[in-house]
């Protein structure tokens, strides 16, 4: 199942095999290159951009401190309309929840537009088992649904798959030659996807932001896809993290003029969409049903921890362009959903430490991640503290543990100080070749020591 | 900011956009969908379309070409402007377009007209 609670394996294993790669790594420092590049060349255009990161973070934060209160206005706004709002405590919960909707309406095809909460509950294996076909639209996740693997990057799903990779995977489905040009891979993706638009039963969305106060759900996208999906089928269905509310549409302008530049470097994403409710009297389209499906999954927990501002994320993903680690490794190291310095911190959070004990390690701590986030969340802190709760909570190895603790005593006492730069200097050479010295300069070089210490110049 | 700079910063940034401006006279494209905007946004170059019996939800995301009016006196500044002004309760949708359908998913190439329209115009109606 694509489901949060199996993390992939070893980071260091996939890592690994990654580097192995030229080709990937080519692909990954030139995407995550360019998305940098566009961040700050509309970040300069806005007047006062620290003020405006200041101003969302508390605006965040805020909203996170007096979630039930928020959740129950925007409850009531949906419900005013004619919507519905389930609230799941689970993953489970939610998947169940949204099986039911769309078996209730007779569903046999499911359109979808981006989603990372989607992915996080292993929404499609549910719809699938329930006997419904799942198509996803946007081009990056069609893409990937049709390769059969999981998003390696929250913004650029497909960041990996080539040209010519894409014009195979669509032959399979047009049963006829398609041309790796990039147009004519456009025209094929649309007249592939035309057909879903028009014949699902329910489209089911994310929701960027929900707005308590008028009862909104906010969607982003460039494609289109999303609009579609909230006008098309018969029912809509809207997957919103519990902690994506926000107070009032003036909060909600703050908060988008973050979100696209920190992503994809836009003032604002071709198309932006507030849903209020199911279609209006007189209108000629639009869903006749109307669900907002609010998914817990532990997020509620994370209120009363050291880790609550990692609620504040807004999913840009500016942190995973700007991590050297990022660039390396790729997005499937981290697990099949999130990836960066945000899926090194959510990943264990909402797993559990002890099933995700690498991603924590997966941080050179350089801090850029904290740099560049739109809501202040001190990433690379958290990382640290994650470590911290690591050793706490004894999940690191009780061989590392030990060695940490000698070391801590040896360096504590001046005379061990002593002998232990002492020992290093003639060791030096020695150390790459045995124990843990030769697995750390298997990577790297160790850095050499001077023939004399600096203590030792008279 | 007066209402010819707040028009003037509308084209520029619309243009930025990829939209194509028109003052006035209302080009002759055949088969183009038609909109009617509630607003348009001068910061960002958007046109602001609400649902309603006469503007359904996908009429601008339907075809490859689609053409939006918008009289000029219903320029705003920008967003949070845009969200003062609008009266309650709001339209059933509310979708701001700020330019052609796009996608840079596949080797972060640009393609223009994926699911909505490749060409976009606004037809700016004088007060």
């Amino acid at each position: 199942m694509t489901s949060l609670s199996r993390p992939a394996g070893s980071f260091r294993e996939i890592a690994r095999g990654r580097l192995a790669d030229p080709d990937l790594q080519a692909t990954f420092d030139g995407v995550t290159g360019r998305l940098k590049k566009h961040r700050l060349a509309t970040w300069d255009g806005l007047e006062d951009p620290e003020r405006l990161r200041s101003r969302a973070y508390e605006i965040r934060m805020r909203t996170i401190d007096d979630l039930e209160r928020h959740l129950a206005a925007f409850t009531e706004q949906v419900e005013s309309r004619g919507g519905h709002v389930h609230v799941c405590a689970s993953a489970a919960d939610a998947r169940k929840t949204v099986v039911a909707i769309a078996r209730s309406a007779e569903a046999r095809l499911v359109a979808k537009s981006k989603s990372m909460a989607s992915e996080e509950i292993g929404l499609n294996t549910a719809l699938e088992a329930a006997g419904m076909q799942v198509v996803e639209t946007d081009l990056g996740e069609y893409i990937v649904q049709l390769a059969g693997g999981h998003p390696e990057h929250i913004i650029v799903p497909a960041i990996r798959q080539t040209a010519s990779e894409v014009a195979r995977l669509f032959e399979q489905v047009e049963g006829a030659p398609v041309s790796p040009e990039l147009q004519e891979l456009g025209q094929v993706a649309r007249r592939q996807l035309a057909h879903v638009f028009r014949t699902a039963d329910v489209g089911v969305t994310g929701a960027n932001f929900a707005v308590s106060e008028t009862g909104s759900i906010c969607l982003v996208t460039n494609e289109g896809n999303a609009g579609l999906l909230t006008a098309l089928p018969r029912v809509h269905v809207a997957l919103l993290g519990l902690e994506r509310l926000v107070p009032t549409l003036d909060e909600l302008a703050v908060l988008l003029q973050l979100l696209a530049r920190s992503a994809t470097g836009q003032p604002l994403t071709s198309y932006t969409r507030l849903v209020n409710g199911p279609a209006g009297p007189g209108e000629t389209d639009g869903p006749e049903e109307f669900h907002v499906v609010v998914i817990d999954n532990g997020r509620a927990r994370l209120r009363g921890t050291r880790y609550r501002e990692m609620l504040a994320c807004i999913r840009c993903g500016a942190c995973i362009n700007v991590c050297p680690v990022y660039r390396k490794s790729g997005g499937a190291a981290y697990g099949p959903v999130y990836s960066g310095p945000m899926g090194a911190i959510l990943v264990p959070l909402l797993t559990g430490l002890e099933h995700a004990p690498d991603l924590p390690h997966a941080s050179s701590l350089c801090g850029a991640c904290t740099d560049v986030c739109p809501v202040k969340i001190p990433l690379h802190g958290l990382l640290l503290e994650l470590r911290k709760d690591l050793v706490e909570e004894r999940i690191t190895p009780a061989r590392e543990r030990l060695a940490f603790r000698l070391w801590s005593f040896a360096w504590s006492r001046p005379s061990l100080y002593r002998l232990s730069t002492t020992l290093a200097r003639l060791g030096q050479r020695l150390a790459p070749r045995v124990g843990p010295g030769r697995a750390w300069a298997a990577e790297r070089a160790l850095p050499p020591l001077a023939r004399r210490r600096f203590r030792d110049r008279r | 900011m007066s209402r010819e700079e707040l028009l003037e910063r509308f084209v520029r940034n619309a243009e930025k956009a990829q939209f194509r401006v028109h003052r006035g006279e209302p080009p002759a494209i055949e088969g183009a969908g038609v909109s009617v905007a509630l607003h348009g946004l001068a910061d960002t170059g958007s046109v602001v379309l609400a649902a309603s019996p006469n503007e359904p939800r996908a009429r601008h995301l339907l075809g490859d070409v689609h053409v939006s009016l918008l009289a000029e006196s219903r320029i705003l500044p920008d967003l949070a402007t845009l969200f003062a002004s609008l009266e309650r309760p709001l339209p059933s949708s509310l979708s701001i377009v700020t330019g052609p359908s796009r996608s840079a998913d596949i080797e972060q190439r640009l393609i223009v007209g994926l699911h909505g329209p490749a060409e976009v115009h606004i037809v700016l109606l004088p007060a």
